[in-house]
């Protein structure tokens, strides 16, 4: 087996523009649905009649599909309904709505976990429900939400791999194209972008030991 | 100054409050005491209603608490609440928790708020813990913070719900002596509490509590030396002989 044959400049290029693809997909999956699942957990959170209902439902209806048929869906589906979103947003859309349904769920978990004497300091002081969550309860649960979260971004950053059935020109789809080219070229860049995953996925766990053990 | 005319509390069918008159005085310490269950906390919460009454009047400087139109959390900026538990904000420290709700609800300036903050700090004997986080302190000095905390709202009552419960017993008279010097200015408190001294020295009034029932309502002295309920006597001999 020719293993470094398989590494050459173009193909080390190609596979580079397609973790590019992987990150910057990624990305922008994170921060919409961080914003999104952190106001639907919070609103779950609220027990507001109706409100938090719906936000429950939404995100037990998500969490319980596979992320594959929420890609499958946006990209084919939609499209029959006249919304024609294309590759790369198809991608984000999926992936940001299966995520905020889990990171939805991390943030209830989180808000839950805070001790009720915290709302109850905080409410007798006279601040106003709104107030109390945004000063006392939220940043308290997002501290404890961190290892929680990184971990859910990681499985976001592996998930984007799954929008290679829509041939998005992330790093998976890149080395299919190129190991299509040559047999002997499969395991090396199966190994290859093994590594590239693991080494930035490893990175962000270790990242989140140390938040962990800072706020602690 | 607080008024309670014929209240009810249930949690579903169960009879918490039954029935409680009461009426609290400006200037007025008031002590509650009763076996553990009986409704000590619950009949303190009311106040601030961080629970609500089922069923009769309860008005805090004439204002109903159980009416809609109440805007509680103007109520509630008058009346400071400490806790068994403290429940300091962990994730700030002692001068920001102080600050929190002077600057959030009152409106106040950061600048005002923190000179306020330790005034009052200094009050309650640690103006050096200003910049410590509550975790950093031992657990009177963490009551003796949430105490500065609520008087920093410049409260017209003060609610303590066994403030020296969860403390090692050397540490019971640092908060009980705070809470002594802001009886002699006069605040109006109501405190819940197993400490007997504290009660008989400082209480104007001890009010007896057993299964949701104001039992028997009397000045200290008298209570002490001569309870007229049989389960006063019995809960007393119990608690002066532990
Ligand atoms: N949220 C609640 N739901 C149901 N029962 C409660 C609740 N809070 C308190 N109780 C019950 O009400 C009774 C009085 O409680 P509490 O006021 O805390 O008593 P105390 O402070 O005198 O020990 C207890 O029997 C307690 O179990
Ligand atoms: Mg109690």
């Amino acid at each position: 087996m020719d293993f470094l044959g398989a590494f050459t400049p173009d193909n080390l290029i190609f596979l580079l523009k397609g973790f590019y693809v992987t990150l910057k997909v990624a990305f922008i999956s994170i921060i919409f649905s961080f914003i999104i699942g952190g106001a639907l957990g919070t609103i779950r959170f609220t027990k507001i009649p109706i409100v938090s209902n719906i936000a429950a439902v939404l995100v037990e209806t998500i969490r319980n599909l596979p992320l594959l048929l929420i890609i499958l869906f946006t990209y084919f589906a939609l499209p029959e309904i006249g919304i024609n979103l294309g590759i790369t947003v198809s991608a984000i859309v999926a992936l940001t709505i299966f995520e905020s349904a889990m990171l939805a769920e991390i943030v209830r978990g989180g808000l839950i976990s805070i001790e009720k004497g915290q709302m109850e300091a905080a409410r007798s002081s006279g601040l106003s429900y709104i107030q109390a969550l945004r000063l006392v309860i939220l940043p308290q649960a997002l501290r404890r939400m961190v290892p929680n979260l990184v971990s859910q971004f990681i499985s976001l950053l592996k998930d984007t791999s799954l929008a290679v059935v829509i041939a998005l020109p992330e790093l998976l789809h890149h080395a299919k194209i190129i190991q299509a080219q040559e047999l002997s070229y499969v395991i090396p860049i199966f190994l290859l972008i093994a590594l590239m995953y693991f080494v930035v996925n490893f990175a962000l766990s270790l990242i989140a030991k140390r938040l962990e053990l800072k706020s602690a | 100054m607080i008024s309670f005319g014929h209240v009810n509390k249930y949690y579903g069918d169960f009879h918490v409050l039954k029935d409680i008159d009461l009426t609290i005085k400006t200037g007025e310490v008031v002590v509650i005491i009763g076996p553990s269950g009986s409704g000590k906390s619950t009949l303190l919460r009311c106040i601030n209603r961080l629970e609500t009454i089922t069923d009769g009047s309860l008005t805090v400087k004439d204002v109903h608490l159980n009416d809609k139109k109440t805007d509680i959390n103007k109520v509630r900026r008058k009346i400071g609440m400490v806790f068994q538990h403290f429940n300091l904000y962990p994730h700030k420290t002692v001068l920001e928790n102080i600050m929190l709700a002077p600057i959030n609800a009152l409106g106040i300036s950061k600048e005002e708020a923190k000179k306020t903050a330790e005034f009052y700090l200094d009050k309650v004997g640690i103006p050096d813990k200003a910049t410590s986080f509550p975790s950093q302190l031992s657990g009177g000095q963490q009551q003796r913070v949430a105490i500065a905390r609520g008087l920093a709202m410049k409260p017209e009552i003060m609610l303590f719900d066994e403030p020296t419960s969860a403390l090692d017993p050397e540490m019971v008279g640092e908060v009980l002596d705070v809470m002594k010097a802001l009886a002699e200015e006069g605040m109006t408190m109501v405190v819940v509490t197993h400490e007997m001294g504290f009660a008989k020295e400082v209480g104007d009034r001890i009010v007896f509590i057993d299964q949701g029932k104001i039992l028997e309502e009397a000045a200290p002295v008298e209570f002490f030396e001569n309870p007229k309920e049989e389960r006063a006597q019995v809960f007393l001999s119990r608690i002066l002989n532990h």
